[in-house]
Formats: C-alpha cells, sequence, structure tokens
C-alpha cells in the first residue's frame, strides 16, 4: 500500500510532531508509523484521542507537523492547515456516529460519492459484502445493534479509499463478544485490503492481538514505540497496562462439534484445542480468548490432569514485569502466558525449553453470539 | 372584508418569512455551530425585539427609513423611491417583529444536532458548506420547520411596527389585523368578525402545511 519513490525509499504512512496544551494537561508526541497496524495505546486520559483529533485535523495543535504520505497536512512553522476533509483519512469513532436521516446503502455511499473518481480504489458493493451488510443495506440505521453499526461505520469509512483509517477505540462500546467479532473485521481489513490503522486502544488484549508496531502514551507523553512484541513486554509498561486481564485472542476454526458432550474441536495456529460451550458448526470461523493468567505450563504431562488441553510448545520469551511473569510460547500463534516469579524459579523455565501449555476446555471463551442457530425444524 | 386584503397579508407574511429564512439559518450557524467570538451579543441582539414594545421597533425603522432617515434616503438616492407607508415597509416591520422567534428556535434545533456526526462528514470528505446542508440543516429540519411557521405566524399578526412604518392604508398596507383595528373603531361588527375569521383560518391553513411538511419528512426518514 505504502507509495515509494523512484530511489526505492518507502514515504512513511504519517509522521507527526505534537504539541497542545490544556488547562491541566500537556500532551506532546512524535512519531513515524509505517505500514500495518499500529496501536496507540495508553490509560484513558493518556491524550490518546486528542491525539488522534489532531491527526485528523479537527483539533488543531499549538505548536507541530503532520506529514502523510509526503504531503504536509500541519505545520505550525508554515502555518499550512489542511482541513480534515482534505487529508483523506478514514475516521470511525467509539459510537460510529451514523447519520441517522440516511439508511446504511446512503451512509456508505456519503463519502464514496466525494471522493475524486482516480482516487476511489475500494467500492461500496464490495465493501457491503466484506462487512456482510448486503441484507442490511437498506435498514434505517438507528435500528442496527451496536456491532452492525460498528461494521457501518467501518465501511463508510474505507469507501473513501482513505490512505490510513483512523480508529478510535471501535470496540470498547461494545459487549464483549461484539468485540470479537468487529476485531475479526478489523484483521481482514488488514489482511484483505491492506489500509494502514491507526488503532486507539485501552485494551493490552486488543492491541496484542491486532497490532503490528505499538506507541504507548502516559500523561500526554510518549512512553515506549515499536513492534508490539518488544513493547509490550517494556519493564515500564506495568505502570500503565493492566495485565492481568490479559487475554490471547486468536482468530480459530471449527473443526468438529461434538454434540454428545457439547465440546467442539478448534483449529488455532498448529494446535487444536477441546472447547466446551461452543455454539457453531464445523468450519465456522470465530475469534477465542483465552486469559493469559488461565494457562498453566507443565514440564510433562505425566500427572493425571482434569483439563482436556496440553499443547506440547517451546518457550520463545521471558520477561519478569514486577509482581509477575510474563512466558511466551509458539502454539502457531503467540500464546501468552503469566505465571508467578516463583513459578519461575521452582521449574527452572528457559527460553528454548520444550513444555506444555494446559488449558481447561471451559477457559476458552468463544466470541461470537452465543445463540445456538435454529436448526432444520423450527 | 375583501380578498385583497387577505392577500395583502399573506403576501407580507410570506417576503418576511422568506427574507428571515436564509438571515436565521446564518445567524444560528455562526452562534451555534462556528461558535464565533461575540456571540453573545448577537444572541441579545436576537432576541432584543422580542423584548421591546413593537411600537418602539416601527418608531425604529420610521426613524431609519423615514426621507430624512440613513437608509432611507439612501434608497431614494438609488432607486429613487420612498419605502415607508408601502407593503415593502410593513414585510420589514413583520420580519424585524418574527426574527427573533425563527432564529432562537432554529438555533436550538441546531444545537441539538450533534457535533461529531458534522465532523464525521467532514472526515469523509465533505466540506463546512456541505456538512451544513446535508447533516446540519436535514437533522434540524423539524426544528427549522417549527422556527418557520413561529415566524410566519407572528408575522400574521404583526400590527404594533406595521401601523407606525406602513401606516394603514386601505388596499396598500392595511393587513388583516390593521382592518381590524378600523373595523372595531368604525363599529363594523360585521367586518370584525369576518376578519377574525378569516384570522383563523389562516392560522388553520398553517398549521395544516406544518404537519404535511412535518410528515413528508417523516416518511422520507423511513425509506
Amino acid at each position: 500500500m505504502s507509495p515509494s519513490s523512484a530511489e526505492g525509499t518507502t514515504v512513511p504512512v504519517l509522521s507527526f510532531r505534537v504539541k497542545k496544551e490544556f488547562q491541566n494537561f500537556s500532551l506532546e508526541c512524535e512519531a513515524t508509523v509505517e505500514d500495518g497496524v499500529t496501536a496507540l495505546f495508553g490509560p484513558s486520559g493518556s491524550g490518546k484521542t486528542t491525539l488522534l483529533n489532531c491527526i485528523a485535523g479537527t483539533v488543531s495543535p499549538e505548536e507541530g507537523r503532520i506529514e502523510a504520505m509526503g504531503k504536509v497536512l500541519f505545520s505550525s512553522s508554515v502555518g499550512t492547515r489542511v482541513p480534515p476533509e482534505r487529508r483523506r483519512f478514514g475516521y470511525v469513532s467509539q459510537d460510529a456516529a451514523l447519520f441517522p436521516h440516511m439508511d446504511v446503502w446512503g451512509n456508505i455511499t456519503y463519502g464514496y460519492n466525494l471522493t475524486p473518481k482516480k482516487d476511489r480504489q475500494l467500492d461500496p458493493g464490495q465493501l457491503i459484502e466484506l462487512f456482510q451488510l448486503g441484507p442490511l443495506s437498506t435498514r434505517n440505521v438507528t435500528t442496527l445493534s451496536g456491532g452492525e453499526r460498528q461494521r457501518v461505520g467501518l465501511a463508510r469509512a474505507l469507501a473513501t479509499s482513505p490512505k490510513l483509517l483512523l480508529l478510535d477505540e471501535p470496540i470498547a462500546a461494545l459487549d464483549w463478544v461484539l468485540r470479537g467479532v468487529i476485531l475479526r473485521y478489523l484483521k481482514r481489513i488488514r489482511s484483505e485490503l491492506g489500509t494502514p490503522m491507526l488503532y486507539v486502544s485501552h485494551s493490552i488484549s486488543e492491541v496484542m492481538a491486532l497490532a503490528d508496531s505499538t506507541i504507548v502514551l502516559s500523561e500526554g507523553k510518549r512512553l515506549a514505540h515499536g513492534p508490539t512484541s518488544r513493547v509490550l513486554v517494556d519493564p515500564t509498561l506495568s505502570r500503565v497496562a493492566e495485565l492481568a486481564t490479559l487475554e490471547n485472542l486468536f482468530d480459530a476454526e471449527v473443526s468438529s462439534v461434538q454434540v454428545d458432550d457439547g465440546l467442539a474441536e478448534l483449529r488455532v495456529g498448529d494446535a487444536t484445542l477441546l472447547a466446551s460451550d461452543v455454539f457453531a458448526e464445523p468450519g465456522d470461523k470465530v475469534m477465542i480468548s483465552i486469559r493469559a493468567g488461565d494457562v498453566i505450563l507443565s514440564l510433562d504431562i505425566s500427572s493425571r490432569t482434569s483439563a482436556r488441553n496440553a499443547i506440547k510448545t517451546v518457550i520463545e520469551e521471558i520477561h519478569p514485569l514486577g509482581q509477575r511473569v510474563l512466558v511466551y510460547t509458539d502454539i502457531g500463534e503467540r500464546l501468552a502466558v503469566e505465571i508467578t516469579p516463583g513459578s519461575l524459579r521452582e521449574l527452572g523455565l528457559h527460553v528454548g525449553q520444550q513444555v506444555y501449555a494446559i488449558i481447561k476446555t471451559n477457559s476458552i471463551m468463544i466470541m461470537e453470539p452465543t445463540q445456538p442457530r435454529p436448526g432444520p425444524g423450527l | 372584508m375583501s380578498a385583497s386584503v387577505l392577500l395583502l397579508t399573506l403576501q407580507v407574511a410570506i417576503v418576511a418569512t422568506v427574507v428571515n429564512l436564509p438571515l436565521a439559518l446564518a445567524v444560528s450557524w455562526l452562534v451555534v455551530k462556528k461558535r464565533v467570538r461575540g456571540r453573545f451579543l448577537i444572541d441579545l441582539l436576537v432576541a432584543l425585539p422580542l423584548a421591546i414594545p413593537p411600537v418602539a421597533i416601527g418608531y425604529f425603522l420610521l426613524l431609519l427609513l423615514g426621507r430624512d432617515g440613513p437608509a432611507g434616503a439612501a434608497i431614494r438616492a438609488v432607486l429613487g423611491v420612498d419605502i415607508v407607508f408601502t407593503w415593502v415597509a410593513a414585510a420589514l416591520a413583520s420580519a424585524v417583529v418574527s426574527f427573533p422567534l425563527i432564529t432562537r428556535t432554529i438555533m436550538v434545533a441546531m444545537g441539538a444536532v450533534d457535533s461529531r456526526l458534522e465532523m464525521s462528514a467532514r472526515g469523509l470528505g465533505a466540506g463546512p458548506w456541505r456538512v451544513f446542508l446535508t447533516i446540519t440543516v436535514p437533522l434540524a429540519y423539524r426544528g427549522i420547520l417549527a422556527g418557520v411557521l413561529i415566524g410566519f405566524v407572528r408575522a400574521l399578526s404583526e400590527f404594533g411596527a406595521t401601523v407606525i412604518v406602513a401606516g394603514n392604508i386601505k388596499g396598500q398596507t392595511q393587513t388583516i389585523p390593521l382592518a381590524l383595528f378600523t373595523s372595531v373603531q368604525t363599529g363594523d361588527d360585521q367586518g370584525a368578525l369576518q376578519l377574525v375569521a378569516a384570522s383563523i383560518g389562516l392560522a388553520v391553513v398553517t398549521l395544516l402545511v406544518h404537519n404535511w411538511l412535518l410528515q413528508k419528512s417523516r416518511l422520507q426518514n423511513v425509506q
């Protein structure tokens, strides 16, 4: 997606230096955003949304410079300020902000019709298909559910063929199950459309599941910036992140459903996991959540255990983070496991060591609507 | 009562409303959406005609538009006509008196339009003018309609300012309220009752048109 100049050097998707003063808060941040998904991570009140609004053009920084794809959008020294409508970013907010006086189709085509023909790369029909909005296209948006609204919001923003998608906590207002659904759509945008994204979030789990690189903001200052796998194990992060609730969010495919005991077999990365309470059918693609603290590491599986999943894996990284230790293992996906410093010592765990990741079936949560589908007789 | 009184009343009120609407939309946008500096002062100026007697407004307009008044002299120099004591002066008086009603109603309606929707539209490539026409106005439509209704009925019933700046000239500036005043003064009870009935008729028709427009917009929304 990112254009290359004749010399072969890549122009960054976005580079910014922003300074904005408020009465009792000041935002000062500088970064270069590359292709892929970049997370803007931090606790609430850290200035993430203000920074995103500065980039979108709805808020003017006092000082700084914002450049996208080599084009200057804001410069306090030159006095440039490109208005939001000419920045060609797609913006999706927490509540989608759909136009209530237009139907789904009207919302999606609003920006598309304003996009110059030569810049149109995605057409509304394609987006309707990607977000599975076909049956809803003539619906009044005020009758949509939260997840449907967010899908329309994403399609509407993408219909302008944006250079960069700005996402302000797009799934924070949704219930837990719908978060998984929208997260899967976001991953599809990344893999199928390749649109770069700047993703504001205060959920470390979402960031881990989605972002290639991460900017950590705290009290208006940049705390860290780099590849997500590096940044999320930065010892300074334990100050701002709720590591206790860290979830592994994985794409999975249902391979078989055992009706008698209510268990289903899921393909996740290279592993096959058994999960309970799955209302899905073989072939369904779902998002699952496994809390890092719910995974047990064991040196062997000789001892009898009630847990049904024991995956042979290798330790890739060990990061002591204050009161806890984060261990990353490879099951075809990066599985984060949280253990105590005591366990680390007693088991003598080290990088490269073979271990078993043990997961109970009911620790695997399916993030999909749980109502059973009507059977043929209904 | 002659049909000309009815037609003149309608003409005066329609012209007053048509002149007011774009102005009211512009002022509301400046105060509510653009949040210009000095909006408090604008707000005060908008409300002022509500608070002072219509006769005082008429007198002020007379001073302004009269032969020796600054505006009157200028118009005379350019167009060679006098405005005072014509139906134009009556329309102007109605416009000034009804302006606060239409503007304040539209301000409230525009204020209720979520600015995040307007921001979203900007982000999707719409300039400020397009956002105003495709987001702000359609979403404030019912309030704008209500403002137009209130302004229009106020213009229909305008008396005090009109009688001062336009006089009470039969066939030229005599609208229903002025004709009613004359009828009552001369003891023409039958004429007075006819004029009252005409006023009620106008009010009912206006309300019916208003409701019909509302209904139409609601149907469009459902589609």
